[in-house]
């Protein structure tokens, strides 16, 4: 059997639904048309009255499901496109977000992001908004990277009392596929050492794992052990394990496909730079998209974004240091 | 396979359209495919003539992969921007396999979209159809972000990194310690790993324990190297001198003599024995001046207060009394400095010039060394005489002193020196 | 026509509005007949005036009244100053119209998202005047802890959850609660969800994208579009370019009515209609209230732009005054009755406030200072700063 990285989120979303009934669908062409790249395919059928077609209507959509949670629901909210979700900003970061501090009484929604680049996407269907839900206090970002991850994360966002904002990367809807889905998963929180090495630490998370995985591969040919850390949540950060491989290593790059000004991967510079500065043997780097719009044109595209050259090209250096 | 939407990896040929042999026009369909997300049609680029067709019904294939070939004639080519922007071979074989950004340049199709056999791969990168160079060019990359800051010099560069710090701390080590390690990291800087290897290294050799007494002038002599010292010496004619202190029943040794001369002398000018902190000359509080005495493995440096006060008679008792403490030990703390200046007599071991370093509290050590007969030439006498001559020294801070107040000092030591019955 | 101010359109699908429904003079009084034609106060025609109407008409003026009276201590202890920070925002003029909406609602069944100029509202639905007292002076035994404050409150596991200050986002939650009753399978406890708006948040995307919304999935939303002329200091006429608001409900598909909101009777019949419709399943009511605000923005502005024709035309009368002239002309009370409910109401404002000023303040150090119910997603405080 293999099971794509797609089929692991129609299918968490297939269990959610059929093990808790509090749990419903809400989102632009996910019901009888099985949603934009067929995340929920079938599941309107197999759950009558439950997966609910939505107008395009971004911030009545998360509105709602805040209502619906309020009253006991675990409402999952797909977005067509993580981008979209600009619309529906204010309801997920003021009205969810401060609602647990505010009234006591938990947010338990989960707003799922189609995220990140695919090639041709151009500006508007290719970002990714981590970072920016990261800043605002109240909200959980989970980032898989895995097909497992895909599948357990998503078991356990509806799971989360607190509204959480399921970062799923288009890219590896199709390109990743796994042999089976998961017994056990590690919680949400604690990052996963993807590859382990001695010579330089990569932070990564969701598609730019692979990149980097890719970029560690490359370089291991030239005989340097790249350690790949997968941080898998942007928020809460697991600023244990990033700190321990940074100790092992004292060479750190963080790799995220955000936008440069601030973010996960600032982030993780501003954490290591603080709580583990005496571990640092060279100067902490990190790599991002660049700072323009998405570009349509793959041969923009590819540029845009870091990749596994760019990773390696980047590690090179910070070992040369 | 065409990219038939985003996020799309492969698509399955539900039937064959065309057949071999068989003239296609632009937009004609060629197979009818079905993607994850919908059932769509893969068509003609321009108008060509079937040729192999490799894609097979109910096989799955990969966007990039070749799904079968068309001959096309130049001008269709041309008119369906196929061919290259530079000249070349007139009747393009051209393949459909319709990716979207084509290359100017159809490379042949084999090598221009290699995709790993079957779908079996986890994990594919970004399809390398899409990136427009010529073929076998290979692809510049740089990376987004701007190099890394490079320790000054090209060179031998002495920046120490936040985890060399910690590491050396975590040893008790610093700096001068890593004199005798290349570095291999950026501008020659010792990088963490070149630190651990070296560490490593010194295990093969034999070893003792620094005592605390070295460890302590150690530090004190690392210290007052960050500054830039400077030495200047004149020589001292000691006839004078000794002949008084034959005279003495109470001998002092030529040290006590200097420590005298240079506490007057000092007097006159305290800002001369004055440090630079900031951006202001620090004077002594007093003329007290400390004198070297060698002791196990290291020197301690006891201190005779208000020596430009005190008559030389006087401070005998009090100097012998010091060397006897500082040997065993036992120099009471407010006989441990610092004092403005120190004398250190190194001419006792039969040494004639040297550059002492300056405590690093202090600006100024004198140093006196041994002394020789030389033949001096007397105007009184028309000839050489022999006399006892020794080198004096002064090192100094030159950030406070320069050449010519240095000197003027040693030189008013010297005249004190040739009248020891003021002192 | 006595009803010629009164407009009941409906607007279901694209038929014209019905025509007005048959008038029935003979139980009103001629007193009040009288000042009908004098232009002082509307009477909806068709309405019962005796029994059940006098009852709630009685009882909605007593929550108007303790509302205008709380909301004057909140003021001026605002102006005192020491106790409320930030500001007080009051409904003055606005009492009859949110009042009669918040009576037609029972707590523990219905869903009721009040606003800014709610206070009225929120006490016929039954929220505890100590509620409000405790948000203002930030009580931590009040729902919001000094968390957050003012207007700014609501017990979400009660029906009445807390707006935010995002104009328009609030109504979408309303239907979010009501969909959930549906998804749940308990439509037939036939709840509806009542909740304000005024003309500025007319103007909010959020708010169109609730409404179609609540339209599309038929939802038993009732909304009260509190008009008052100003949103802050930008009249209408910078608002909107329809010819009346009303024009909006049908192009949602929705059932709309218009009336004179500062006259209780009128507002009552409205909307115990529109709250019958909704709990029929007829979808989503939207009733506007002509009215005009009777303060500043807050107790910080002196509304010096409010055009003076306003103030002494139609829109601009005293909701609470209208109604006590027309309880002294139906003979439901008594001027010493009236002064007695006056008293009754400061005293239980007193009362109130007496309570909350010995309660404890928030205190930064015993704050848990974590925004998620999950206390094991916590990012640690380091980042943050150092513990205080």
């Amino acid at each position: 059997m293999s099971i794509t990285y797609l089929e692991a989120i129609r299918l968490a979303q297939q269990e959610a639904l059929a093990s808790d009934p509090r749990v419903f669908l809400y989102g632009q062409d996910i019901g009888a048309f099985g949603g934009a790249f067929k995340a929920t395919k079938g599941l309107h059928e197999a759950f009558p009255g439950r997966v609910i077609d939505a107008p395009i209507s971004e911030d009545a959509m998360v509105g709602m499901a805040i209502g619906a949670a309020i009253e006991g629901m675990r409402p999952i909210i797909e977005m067509q496109f993580a981008d979209f979700s600009s619309v529906g900003f204010n309801q997920i970061v003021n009205n969810a977000g401060t609602q647990f501090y505010r009234t006591d009484v938990p947010c338990p929604i989960t707003v799922r992001l189609p995220s990140g680049g695919t090639p041709g996407s151009g500006p508007f269907h290719s970002q990714s908004l981590d970072s920016i839900y990261a800043h605002y206090p109240g909200l959980v970002i989970l980032t898989p990277a895995t097909v497992e991850d895909a599948y357990t994360m998503l078991l356990e966002a509806v799971q989360i009392d607190d509204p959480t904002l399921f970062c799923e990367h288009k890219y590896l809807y199709y390109h990743l596929k796994a042999d089976a889905l998961p017994d056990e998963a590690l919680p949400v929180g604690r990052a996963r050492i993807a590859r382990p090495g001695i010579h330089a630490t990569v932070v990564a998370y969701s598609a730019m794992v692979h990149e980097s995985l890719r970029a560690a591969e490359e370089l291991a040919a030239e005989g340097w052990q790249i350690e790949v850390v997968d941080l898998r949540s942007v928020k809460p950060m697991d600023t244990d394990t990033i700190l321990g491989s940074v100790a092992r290593t004292g060479r750190l790059l963080a790799v995220g496909e955000t936008f440069p000004w601030g973010g996960a991967t600032a982030e993780v510079i501003s954490r290591v730079a603080s709580e583990g500065f005496h571990l640092l043997d060279a100067p902490p780097q990190r790599l991002n998209s660049k700072d323009t719009p998405i570009p349509y044109h793959p041969n923009l595209w590819k540029v845009h974004r870091p990749t596994a050259q760019t990773i390696a090209s980047s590690l090179r250096q910070l070992l040369r240091y | 396979m065409p990219q038939l939407g985003e996020s799309i990896a492969e698509a399955t040929i539900i039937s064959q359209l065309v057949q071999p042999g068989q003239t296609v026009h632009p937009g004609d369909d060629l197979f009818e495919v079905e993607t994850s997300k919908a059932v769509m049609s893969v068509s003609a680029p321009c108008q060509a003539v079937v040729g192999e067709i490799q894609a097979k019904e109910g096989t799955s294939y990969p966007v990039g992969a070749l799904l079968c070939e068309i001959s096309v004639s130049a001008e269709a080519a041309d008119k369906a921007g196929l061919t290259p922007a530079k000249p070349a071979e007139p009747a393009a074989e051209a393949t459909a396999n319709g990716a979207p950004a084509i290359p100017a340049a159809p490379p042949p199709p084999a090598a221009a979209h290699e995709v790993p056999e079957g779908v079996h791969f986890n994990y594919q990168g970004d399809n390398e159809s899409f990136v427009s160079s010529e073929p076998g060019s290979p692809v510049r990359v740089e990376p987004t972000v701007g190099g890394l800051p490079v320790p000054a010099g090209a060179a031998g560069a002495t920046y120490m990194s936040p985890r060399m710090r910690a590491r050396m701390m975590e040893l008790g080590m610093n700096a001068a310690d890593l004199a005798g390690v290349a570095g291999s990291g950026a501008a020659g800087r010792v990088t963490v790993e070149d630190f651990e290897a070296f560490l490593a290294s010194l295990d093969t050799h034999g070893m003792t324990k620094a005592s605390p007494m070295r460890i302590a002038v150690a530090d004190s002599m690392r210290r007052s190297w960050t500054r830039p010292l400077a030495t200047v010496g004149t020589p001292v004619i000691l006839d004078a001198l000794l002949a008084h202190r034959r005279a003495q029943s109470a001998k002092s040794g030529p040290a006590l003599y200097a420590v005298r001369a240079l506490g007057i002398a000092l007097a006159e000018n305290p800002a001369l024995a004055g440090r630079l902190i900031g951006s202001r000359v620090v004077h002594p509080k007093a003329i007290d001046i400390g004198f070297a005495v060698e002791v196990e493995d290291g020197v301690l440096v006891p201190v005779l207060k208000g020596v430009d006060q005190v008559r030389l008679t006087d401070l005998l008792p009090q100097y012998d009394r010091l060397v006897e403490m500082a040997r065993r030990r036992r120099l009471p703390p407010d006989r441990h400095g610092p004092g403005a200046a120190t004398v250190t007599n190194f001419g006792t071991f039969g040494i004639t010039w040297a550059t002492p370093i300056p405590l690093p509290e202090q600006n100024l050590v004198l140093g006196l060394g041994a002394g020789r007969k030389k033949p001096y030439w007397s105007n009184e006498v028309q000839s050489f005489i022999p006399v006892t001559e020794a080198e004096i020294t002064l090192s100094f801070d030159h950030r406070v002193l320069d050449g010519g107040a240095a000197g003027r000092l040693l030189a008013r030591v010297n005249a004190l020196l040739q009248r020891p019955e003021e002192l | 026509m006595c009803y010629g101010r009164f407009r009941n359109v409906a607007t279901d699908g694209l038929r014209p509005p019905a025509p007005p429904p048959p008038t029935n003079h003979s139980i009103l009084t001629t007193r009040t007949h009288a000042r009908i034609l004098e232009g002082q106060t509307v009477i909806v025609p068709g309405t019962d005036l005796t029994g059940a109407f006098r009852d709630q008409y009685t009882r909605t003026y007593r929550h108007m009244l303790l509302a205008r009276v709380l909301e004057d201590r909140l003021a001026a202890v605002y102006r005192a100053g020491g106790k409320i920070v930030g500001g007080v925002y009051v409904g003055r003029g606005q009492e009859a119209f949110s009042a009669a909406l918040g009576v037609q609602l029972r707590k523990g069944h219905d869903v009721y998202g009040p606003l800014i100029r709610d206070q009225a509202g929120r006490i016929a639905f039954g929220e505890p005047i100590l509620d409000a007292i405790r948000t203002y002076l930030g009580s931590i035994k009040g729902p919001m802890r000094g968390r957050d404050g003012n207007i700014h409150r609501g017990r979400p596991r009660e029906g009445m959850p807390p707006m935010i200050s995002h104009l328009g986002s609030f109504t979408a939650v309303i239907n979010g609660m009501l969909m959930a009753r549906r998804l749940q399978g308990r439509e037939a406890e036939r709840a509806v969800g009542g909740t304000g708006i005024g003309d500025g948040g007319l103007s909010t995307g959020a708010f169109h994208e609730a409404l179609n919304q609540a339209a599309v999935e038929r939802l038993p939303l009732v909304v009260a579009v509190a008009n008052n002329q100003y949103a802050y200091s930008t009249p209408t006429s910078r608002q909107f370019a329809c010819h009346d608001l009303i024009d909006r409900a049908r192009g949602y598909g929705v059932r709309g009515q218009v009336v004179d909101g500062t006259d209780l009777a009128a507002c009552l019949k409205a909307f115990t209609d529109a709250v019958q419709r909704a709990r029929a399943g007829e979808g989503p009511q939207v009733v506007i209230g002509k009215l005009l605000r009777l303060s500043g923005h807050g107790e910080h502005d002196d509304a010096s732009y409010v055009d003076p024709a306003l103030r002494k035309g139609q829109a601009g009368r005293d909701c609470l005054e209208v109604a006590q002239t027309f309880l002294l002309d139906q003979d439901w009370a008594t001027a010493a009755e009236l002064s007695a409910w006056q008293r009754e109401a400061e005293s239980e404002v007193d009362a109130a406030f007496a309570i909350v000023y010995r309660e404890a303040l928030p205190d930064p150090y015993q704050e848990s200072w974590q925004a998620l119910s999950r206390a094991d997603l916590v990012e640690g405080s380091s980042h943050a700063g150092p513990e205080l």
